[in-house]
Parts: structure tokens; sequence; C-alpha cells
């Protein structure tokens, strides 16, 4: 069985956890086992903190790393954001021996210490490579007829440098169409969705970001959003309620790609509790269901 | 001629433990940082140790959580500068106008243009501005900020604080349960070891003081 150290992530389990439920029930049927990683803080998030002070940046997600170390696992990680994190600092301590010694330093005393043996992988890439679209599919027993459009996350463009920046971006796209979906390009999935620059202006993330990426999805006929980022997915979500003080009106429904995984393994909306999203999911997975 | 190493070394003899740092970054330049409650125990010291000693100014710098405090001395053709850090929210700087009288105008100055109280100052008046200039418009004062802009601000005081950027509410926490997942993940602050090792590197790094993270009242000391 195929054995990692899961890492939640801060978003999933608080704002929408029904990405957690359809996660589990995913990994039970795959056979994939995700073992919780207890006591872990955030990844930390990989924009405020690494600006403000790298070295605490990079010293609490050494401490997250050192968890997954403890369990003689690898990581896996659900959220683009904290695959970001945790792989860039990763790369930084096993190839900078000064800034693994000086880190360590400073976990020392609290017992703990990263000796830099963990991989961290995203769970997309887990499933495509451990577990294999073939096997994947044999679970979809309730394939889905509806039109979706991606959007991967930049996150999940990130690669090491000289790597293949659509890699993990492909693998996303052949695991959402085991479900059986039609997939709509739109032009712009590589367009950030605005959730950084909130932070800095709003109207700026709304219009020139988010709403961009809206209208080429709605003209491309996707019934859905399809997404793995928990982040990328509460600016889908809240971002077209905000839409609506700038006279924009737009109700896509924005679902993980677990979440659409498990309703195509025959996991009953009502046992996801869809109700968490901000966007008409729960409403797309009964039209689902009854088709 | 006194040595610089033997001034650090003077000073360090002098202050023990409220001397945080010293160091001469070229030749004839020394630079103490002590703590802020040993300002006048170190002007005493350098007075009673130096005949020539030569008070030259008083320099501050806001910056935006914190005033610092720098104080430059003359020592035998070398220039000291002791130098300390007190929080806004104290705004109050202790006179040594009664170990050096030459201290009296700049340190109005400093109480005029940066709005800090002067404790034990013996006239402290205004000598550059109106007697009418108002209270919270000081010339050389900045705003209580720190290196955050304001929309950060809450992700920030969220992490330091709990060690998660998305705090868990009772209401979700209810959600969760009905859902049949734990109340909480296993996050950090659903365990005290783990919460006192994630606190204590946010302690033992810059982020927090960075952040104007107030570890009593456990948030951000500006909004």
């Amino acid at each position: 069985m195929v054995k990692y150290a899961s890492f939640l992530g801060c978003q999933i389990p608080m704002r929408i956890p029904s990405i957690e439920i359809a996660s589990r029930k995913v990994f039970e049927k795959i056979g994939l086992e995700a073992v919780d990683l207890l006591g872990y803080s955030c990844c930390p998030e990989p924009v405020i903190s690494r600006l403000l002070d790298k070295t605490a940046w990079l010293a609490v997600s050494a401490r997250n790393l050192a968890l997954a170390e403890e369990l003689g696992l690898d990581l896996m990680t659900l959220c683009n954001g904290c695959y970001e994190t945790l792989v860039e600092t990763n790369e930084v301590l096993k190839q900078e021996p000064e800034e693994l010694h000086k880190i360590n330093e400073i976990l020392k005393p609290y017992g703990k210490e990263y000796a830099g043996k963990v991989k961290v992988k995203h769970a997309v890439e887990v499933l495509y490579e451990e577990i294999g679209v073939d096997k994947i599919k044999q679970h979809v027993v309730n394939p889905q007829r509806i039109r979706v459009a991606l959007h991967y996350g930049c996150h999940m463009y990130r690669e090491p440098e000289g790597g293949d920046i659509n890699r993990k971006p492909n693998m996303m796209k052949e695991l959402t169409r085991v479900t059986g979906v039609e997939i709509v390009d739109y032009g712009i999935e590589r367009l950030c969705c605005g959730y950084p620059s909130m932070q800095a202006d709003e109207e700026f993330s709304l219009k020139q970001r988010l709403l961009l990426k809206l209208k080429r999805i709605k003209e491309a006929g996707a019934d859905a959003v399809v997404l793995s980022c928990p982040a990328c997915t509460i600016q889908f979500e809240i971002g077209q309620i905000m839409l609506k003080q700038y006279g924009v009106q737009y109700r896509i429904p924005c679902i993980n790609l677990m979440e659409l995984m498990a309703i195509s393994f025959g996991v009953p909306s009502k046992d996801l509790h869809l109700e968490f999203h901000k966007s008409p999911v729960l409403q797309l997975a009964q039209k689902m269901e009854a088709t | 001629m006194v040595s610089e190493n033997e001034i650090i070394a003077y000073l360090k003899q002098q202050l023990g433990e409220d001397l945080i740092e010293a160091s001469k970054p070229r030749e004839r330049r020394v630079f103490a940082r002590i703590k802020p409650t040993a300002l006048r125990k170190a002007v005493n010291a350098m007075k009673r140790q130096y005949q020539t000693l030569r008070f030259m100014t008083i320099s501050v710098v806001d910056h935006g959580l914190d005033f610092e405090f720098l104080y430059h001395f003359h020592v035998d053709g070398a220039v000291v500068t002791v130098r300390s850090e007190k929080r806004k929210e104290d705004n109050t700087l202790e006179s040594i106008v009664d170990i050096i009288p030459a201290a009296n105008f700049i340190e109005r100055e400093i109480g005029e243009l940066f709005g800090i109280k002067l404790v034990n100052h013996p006239n402290p008046q205004y000598l550059i501005l109106t007697k009418d200039w108002p209270d919270d418009k000081r010339p050389l004062r900045r705003p209580l900020e720190g290196e955050l802009p304001k929309q950060a601000r809450p992700v920030a005081e969220a992490l330091i604080s709990t060690s998660c950027v998305a705090p868990i509410s009772a209401f979700m926490q209810k959600k969760r349960e009905e859902a049949g997942l734990p109340k909480t993940p296993p996050f950090a602050f659903t365990d005290e070891k783990a919460m006192q090792e994630f606190h204590g590197i946010m302690k033992d790094t810059s982020l927090a003081k960075k952040a104007g993270f107030d570890w009593k009242k456990k948030r951000l000391r500006h909004k």
C-alpha cells in the first residue's frame, strides 16, 4: 500500500472541509494510506512569512518536514500553497548545508532536527505516479457527463529549474478526465486567479484577474471549474460574490478534483458535505447524481 | 589614547547584561546596543570614566513600531554611539540633562518633533514649534505601523498566535463534527508541546518582531 504523511494545511480543514472528507474517501478507495501529521502548523504560507523573515519561514517549514521524517514517511499535500512552501524550503535545506545547520540550531532546543530525507509531493503527483490512472479508472462507477474548465493554480506549475512546468497540470488534466467529464479549454488557464493580489488591491484582483477567467470559462461553455488549490477555490467562490458590487454576476460551481473524483466513485454528495462551498457545488453534485 | 576595545571592555564591565552587543565597525568607531532601562547607567559610566568625554548629540529614528535612540559621544578621538530601542507605545524619554547639561536642547527638540514625553527634563518647553502646535501632528513622527501592509496583518496575526492562517471558529468545529470529522485537524494549536515549539521558533526568529506581535496581548500592536 502506498503510504504518505498527509499535510492538510490551513484552508482545507478550516474553510472547505468537504475537500478533506472527499480526499479521505478517495484515498481509502484507491488504497492510499494518508497518515495525519500530528502537531503540524501552517506550512507557513508562502507570501507574507517568506517576505517578512525567510529564516522563520524555513524553520517553521523544516519543523513540519521533521514531523514527517520522524514518521519515516514522505509528505503529500492537497494544497498548492503548502506544496510551494514545502518543496522550496525542502530544496533549500537539502542543497544548502549551512542553511540546514542554521535552521537545525533553531529547532534543536525543541528536540527537533531535520536531516533532509523527506520528499514532498502534491496529491496529484501521488495519484498519477504511484496509484496510476488505470487503477483509479477502475473505481469510477458514476462517470460524469458535464463540461468543466480547469484552473490548475500558479504553484502547480512549480518545477525544479529546467523541469517541465506542465508536468503536474497535465497529470491533473488526466486525473480529471478519468471522472468522465469533458474538459473545455478557455485559453488563459495559466492566468493567476488573483488570490495573492487581494491583499494589495482588491479591485485589481477581482477585475483584472478573476473576472477575465470567469468570462472565458463561461464563454467556453463550462458547467463548472475544477480546482486543486483551496486558496484559488476561495478566490473563485468569494470573488464571484464580491464581483456583484461591480454589477457582475457569475454563479459557476467551483469543485475540487478530490470532490469530483469522490462523486465519480459513487460517494453520495450528502456524505461529502458540499455545503461548505460558497458556490453552487452542492446543486451541481445533486444534478450530477440525478442524471 | 584609549582603544576601541578598551571602551567596549569597560562598557561590558559596567553594564553587564544591560549591554546587548558592542562592535567596532571601523577605526575609532564604537557602537553599543543597550537595554533602554540602562540608558542613564551607561551615560553615568561614560562620564565617570572618560575625563575628555564630549557629548555630541542624540539621534532618533522612528522605525514605525519602535523608536531608536542613539547617543553619540566623542571619547579621545573615537566616536561612541550608545543605542537603545523603545516601543512607541511607551512614548517617554528619560532626560540625561542632570548628567550632561548639553543634552538640554536636543532632548527638547526630540520631545516636540517626535511627540515624545520627556521625563525629568528641567524645562520641557517647545524650542522650535509654536505653542499652539497640535499634539497629534508631530513633524517627524510616523504612524504606528510595521513592515506589513494593512491587508496582510490579520494573516500574520493568525499565523503567529495560532500557528494557522485560517483560525477555526466554534461554528466550523461543530460543522466538522457533524460531517464526521474530528472537531479540529491535528494542528499545533491542539497540542501544548507543539504550540510551545512553534511559538519558540517565532520568538527565536524575527518574524513576530517584524510583524509587531505583542506576546502578552497575543495580537499585533497595530491594526
